[in-house]
């Protein structure tokens, strides 16, 4: 069993037309049921509106209305019929400042030209399988911006939401200790085994 | 209110709202990924596209040169971030573009050109020598229609740009973005 994707609409909005004509043919050659294209971020959010697709592709530089700037319209415009769209953004950048800059803006997944069938193909089923939740703060309404929880990371935790994550995981683990020896009675371990609850990531590679 | 916890030199907690939409685009597609057959397809017809990069190209490599025409005659007194984005932004596209269509080389160079321009901290006589370098080695590959890697030409052409660069800066280093 594969994928529907015919049940799939997408936008690609891009202003270079060979390239436009690449990205429809792969996501045809996947199977998706509607391409719908546009040729700069006007056009691009005018059409959204009217349609309303799955999936957004959009590339970063176009004129007058670049990728960003549509992502942000989509994200924050009044007008726009789903805040929620994944945007994937295709651009020759690859310099983290760029990746922050996109991701600021509130795209969801960050494609770098060159690219392969397979690095588009990630991209739309890591939409699918991982979807982000979304964050409103009082300067940025978007796809949460940490994908996952960064063990190494050893700076500050601002957001009052991640005190209140922290208190509830202390909680959570002291309750779990109480419960330790009934697991490893059932579990038939001793004092000394270790107990994993690691769930490992998707590798969709 | 004043939270006793928070510390003088920090900056303040900050609220956020946390929303989990529906995921109804795995309700659309359902399971199962697509086929090694298909994504091998999909790699050929786009390994296999015609499409001439040379007018493209020719026209991005135009608007680098007008770029660094511009910062010549004009000077300091022209907008630094739109000079260094006269030149960025066609370079991105080269970058960008050259792989998706038979020139990889010119996407390789067109990449370590936006790295140099990235930690610039002014289009000066010296960096818009490099430049031309730059410039004037993609269009060589163009014009000579130079398809794939280059092989080891390609190479030494990359490295002796490379080079150029690491001279830049060690001539200058406070001419270095932090």
């Amino acid at each position: 069993m594969t994928y529907a994707f015919d049940r799939l609409r997408i936008l690609v909005v891009e202003d270079n037309n060979p390239m436009l004509e690449i990205c429809k043919t792969l996501l045809i050659t996947f199977g998706v049921g509607e391409v719908i294209s546009a040729k700069n971020g006007d056009d691009g959010y005018k059409i959204f509106c009217k349609e309303n697709p799955d999936i957004v592709l959009a590339d970063w530089m176009m004129n007058p209305t670049d990728g960003i700037s549509l992502t942000r319209r989509i994200r924050n415009d009044a007008s726009c019929p789903n805040h929620y769209v994944p945007i994937i953004l295709m651009t020759g950048f690859s310099e983290k400042k760029r990746v922050v800059q996109a991701r600021d803006a509130g795209v969801t997944e960050f494609l770098v030209k060159p690219f392969t069938a397979r690095d588009l193909y990630k991209r739309v089923a890591q939409i699918i399988e991982r979807p982000r939740q979304f964050v409103r703060s009082e300067d940025f309404f978007g796809p949460d911006r940490r994908r996952k929880a960064d063990e190494s990371f050893k700076g500050t935790y601002k957001r009052e939401t991640d005190i209140k994550q922290m208190q509830n995981q202390k909680e959570r683990m002291k309750e779990a200790s109480l419960h330790m020896g009934e697991l490893r009675q059932k579990a038939g371990l001793s004092k000394g085994d270790k107990i994993s609850f690691g769930i490992d990531d998707i590798d969709f590679s | 209110m004043i939270d006793p916890d928070q510390h003088f030199h920090l900056a303040p907690k900050r609220n956020a709202e946390f929303f989990t939409p529906e995921n109804q685009l795995k309700k659309k597609v359902g399971t199962g990924g697509l086929s090694e057959n298909i994504l091998n397809k999909a790699q050929a017809l786009l390994e296999d596209n015609t499409i001439d990069f040379r007018p493209l190209g020719e026209m991005y490599l135009e608007s680098i040169m007008k770029g660094i025409l511009s910062v010549e005659e004009n000077g300091k007194t022209s907008n630094k971030e739109d000079a260094f984005a006269s030149i960025l932004f066609p370079t991105v596209q080269l970058k960008a573009n050259g792989g998706m269509f038979h020139y990889p080389l010119i996407t390789r160079i067109a990449d370590r050109l936006i790295q140099f321009l990235e930690v610039l901290e002014d289009l000066d006589t010296e960096a818009l020598e490099i430049i031309k370098a730059f410039h004037t080695t993609i269009r060589a590959i163009l014009l000579g229609q130079i398809k794939g890697d280059g092989g080891q030409r390609g190479d030494d052409l990359l490295k002796a740009l490379v080079e150029a660069c690491y001279r830049y800066f060690e001539k200058f280093p406070d001419r270095k973005r932090e």
